[in-house]
């Protein structure tokens, strides 16, 4: 049943992750484990996340389920990744006094944080390999040059995300061949 | 919060204008939950004044340290605050409505023109940006994840542990999250230990 399956995979993303591209490396892992997508896809995804209105997590189950199982496939992925809200966030609503210094879910957090940063480093690692490489194998020199040339758009100018795509995207068809 | 019976009516009648209002939201919304709360704090607390500032910081706050979805729990907790449980979830989904309607488009349109050899060439530059793209955010979320020396080694041991044993990245998570109890438990301890533990 796939369905019930990328709602599973879609709760696991949604309850190990501390929203926005946190996730990046647990999508990874699941779309590859699934054979539902490879890595330049899901660094796809990644570019339409970030280009479309609304929170990236949720941008991601849709775009993941809808090429999995069309619109029923993004409800229920979508279903899963809010499915911590609907849980645990309905318990914290109601003892909000108590979860305001929550200071069981702070200590567990400060470790969570740092080892997703880590996962996410690990990921860059492989989505770097795939997306800098070229179709003849090496390395692809233009795509290299514009991944360098995001990388001060946003680090030196803070150009935003959805700009320094559609300019990417035009570097890609002058250079790429 | 008091919760008379005048006003729960009047919490009620907000629930529709809740939804609306978070629909636009999500309409709006580019690159992550922060505008939302921006947004937020614009209608709510300085036009509306149904909340103050230190009742968003606190939803804000509380809704970041739970897993999931930052901005699903931020509308979560926020729609309960003000409007109960029908007001929470009109806000969820006020808010989630928009990009999955605009993402299953957008998926759809991908999918149809993936293969066009200009739109492969556009996509090798545009996924040229992803790895850029994910490593200013890593850099942004730096203060906040690694407080101390202990958060760097966690860091470490998460990246070795992927990429070279490729264990489960839940599993890791799991660890993470056991690792920074244990740790912080053991900070407290050895902190207040000298003071009140031995008479």
């Amino acid at each position: 049943m796939v369905l019930l399956e990328l709602f599973w995979s879609f709760c696991k993303i949604g309850f190990t992750s501390f929203g926005g591209l946190s996730m990046v490396p647990l999508i990874n892992h699941e779309m590859l484990s699934h054979g539902w997508m490879n890595l330049s896809e899901v660094s796809d995804i990644v570019a339409i996340a970030e280009m479309t209105p609304g929170p990236l997590g949720l941008n991601c189950a849709t775009f993941a389920g809808t090429r999995v199982a069309g619109f029923l496939g993004a409800l229920s992925a979508s279903l899963g990744v809010l499915s911590p809200t609907f849980l645990i966030c309905a318990v914290a609503a109601v003892a909000f006094e108590k979860f305001r210094d929550s200071s069981f879910m702070q200590k567990v957090m400060s470790g969570v944080r740092p080892i997703c940063l880590g996962l996410i480093l690990a990921v860059l690692c492989s989505l770097s390999i795939s997306n800098y490489a070229a179709p003849a194998g090496g390395v692809s020199l233009p795509a290299l040059f514009i991944g360098a040339a995001a990388l001060v758009a946003l680090l030196k100018f803070k150009i935003s995300i959805p700009m320094v795509i559609a300019s990417s995207a035009l570097l890609g068809l002058a250079l790429i061949r | 919060m008091e919760t008379s019976q005048e006003t729960n009516t009047c919490r009620k009648s907000r629930v529709p204008g809740l939804f609306w209002q978070f629909f636009k939201f999500g309409c709006y919304t580019f690159g992550g939950g922060w505008s939302i709360v921006a947004q937020m704090q614009k209608e709510y607390v300085e036009k509306r004044r149904w909340l103050t500032e230190e009742d968003l910081l606190d939803i804000t706050s509380v809704g970041r340290s739970l897993p999931g979805l930052m901005i699903g729990n931020v509308s979560y907790l926020f729609g309960y605050h003000v409007a109960g449980f029908p007001g929470a979830i009109a806000c969820v989904t006020g808010m989630c409505i928009p990009p999955l309607l605009i993402l299953t488009i957008v998926t759809w349109c991908y999918t149809q023109v993936k293969d066009n050899v200009y739109v492969s060439r556009a996509m090798v530059g545009v996924r040229a940006t992803v790895v850029p793209i994910i490593a200013s955010a890593a850099l942004g979320l730096r203060r906040a994840a690694l407080t101390d020396r202990f958060g760097y080694l966690i860091l470490l041991l998460g990246f070795v542990l992927y990429l070279f044993f490729g264990m489960n990245c839940i599993m890791i998570v799991l660890l993470g999250g056991l690792l920074g109890f244990l740790l912080s438990g053991w900070r407290e301890q050895w902190k207040g230990g000298p003071s009140d533990g031995t008479p």
